[in-house]
């Protein structure tokens, strides 16, 4: 946290509400695809849950990025008075945990694209972890539970990793990432 | 009224401390038992009105009942298969039909809980008092009210953009494509503004003095009173009670 600014930790804070709106935007349609589809309807969007993680390491390559960014969008979620409660909190932790150990493991240097789709990954691993036991996933069968587990991961590594990048260089193109570090990279390309 | 008086971040490990222990629970009876108690404090210590209750409620009514037909449907297979319900034409397994039961009323009574939480807790102040009581570093804390600030602004915003696009000709959305065609095209302009406030409201605090120093002073104290352990003990006396019980 000393080597952060403090430019850096209120933008972050900033894109953790915005995500944390669409978080809860996005949580009735994952009741409704679980109405359907049982607890696997969840799983088809998951990843949209993971995504502020990405696109936040993504921006300010900091350690402490995603896992930070995932527990403050889980916060605003408590903030704004979604009906899950504080616990939500550590949902959001938990998920965090999963994409800032797979940055962890390039030492918070490498952020191309496969890296950020195994942490979309990393996180469908830890939520999916703690969602066994929490919600109890033990009670089901194998082999369902495998089939949540595969829709899951997938589901990170396409909207929390390719759709977070995406958005990322979006957001770079505009200029106002200038004093970010995924903004000072796309100057030194474009002077290239 | 009591629960709202209550310390935030007591209320708010408490009720963290029975989610976790609710889900070591795999018999329907206890979250049963649980549920009617967690429901009546709220009513009792809360005042909490009814009918808005009710709107929150019925969400999770129909997860956790998604939640019950799955459990039945693509249950593992019981030890003990020779015990047979007959319920609606269909014969199930007396275990599996118990197990779904109790995951669905487990999901019932964590909205309970969290809903108890949400309708008894001013939310600036849980923030504040996580601050002081939790460690929550200031830093942290204050971009994030920080942030909440920001989100009545994001609404204007929204507007803003939604009628920058009309007048360049984008025409109101009708169908739901169009309607998503045009959140797609809104979101790298709302987030590039709210990157831009996030950095002037940065600029701004650090130039008023703020250091994000953990010896602070604060203009509302939080501190946790002996009345506040009052909670976790009617709590957990009645997690227990229904433990016992069942």
């Amino acid at each position: 946290m000393t080597n952060w600014r403090f430019k850096e930790i209120v933008v972050m804070a900033a894109l953790s509400v915005v995500f944390g709106v669409v978080y809860l935007a996005f949580l009735p349609l994952g009741g409704v695809l679980a109405g359907i589809f049982g607890p696997i309807g969840y799983d088809f969007i998951f990843g949209i849950w993971f995504i502020v993680s990405i696109i936040a390491a993504y921006i300010i390559r900091k350690p402490g990025a995603a896992f930070l960014s995932e527990t403050i969008a889980a916060m605003v979620e408590v903030l704004i008075g979604n009906a899950i409660g504080p616990m939500l909190i550590v949902t959001g932790m938990v998920q965090g945990i999963g994409a800032e150990a797979v940055f962890a493991a390039t030492r918070w240097k490498n952020y191309s694209t496969w890296v950020l789709m195994a942490a979309g990954v990393g996180s469908a691993v830890t939520s999916f972890i703690y969602g066994y036991f929490m919600s109890g996933y033990a009670a089901l069968a194998p082999g369902y539970v495998t089939a949540m587990f595969i829709v899951r991961m997938i589901s990170g590594a396409l909207i929390a990793g390719l759709l977070g990048k995406a958005l990322s260089d979006g957001l770079a193109q505009t200029g106002v990432l200038s004093s970010f570090a995924l903004g000072k990279e796309y100057r030194k390309r474009k002077a290239a | 009224m009591f629960l709202q008086r209550l310390n935030p971040s007591i209320k708010a490990l408490t009720i963290m401390i029975l989610v976790v222990l609710l889900a070591f629970i795999f018999e329907p009876m206890t979250p049963l038992l649980f549920l009617i108690w967690t429901v009546s404090i709220t009513f009792i210590f809360g005042k909490v009105n009814f009918k808005k209750y009710a709107l929150y409620f019925i969400p999770f009514v129909i997860f956790s009942f998604g939640m019950l037909w799955t459990s039945v449907v693509f249950a593992d297979t019981p030890k003990n298969q020779d015990e047979i319900v007959v319920l609606l034409g269909m014969a199930y397994p007396r275990e599996t039909l118990l197990t779904a039961l109790a995951l669905s009323i487990r999901v019932l009574n964590v909205a309970a809980l969290s809903l108890l939480f949400v309708f008894t807790t001013n939310i600036v102040h849980f923030i504040l008092s996580m601050m002081q009581q939790l460690r929550l570093p200031p830093k942290i804390a204050y971009a994030v009210l920080a942030g909440y600030r920001f989100l009545p602004m994001m609404r204007d915003e929204i507007k803003l953009i939604h009628d920058a696009h009309r007048i360049r000709g984008v025409n109101q959305a009708k169908t739901v494509t169009e309607k998503w065609n045009n959140y797609k095209r809104y979101s790298i302009p709302l987030l590039a503004s709210a990157i831009r406030k996030a950095e002037r409201t940065a600029i701004a605090m650090e130039s008023k003095g703020f250091t994000g120093d953990k010896n602070r002073t604060f203009y509302r104290q939080f501190t946790v009173k002996k009345t506040d352990w009052l909670f976790p003990l009617i709590m957990l006396t009645g997690f227990l009670a229904a433990l016992l019980a069942s």
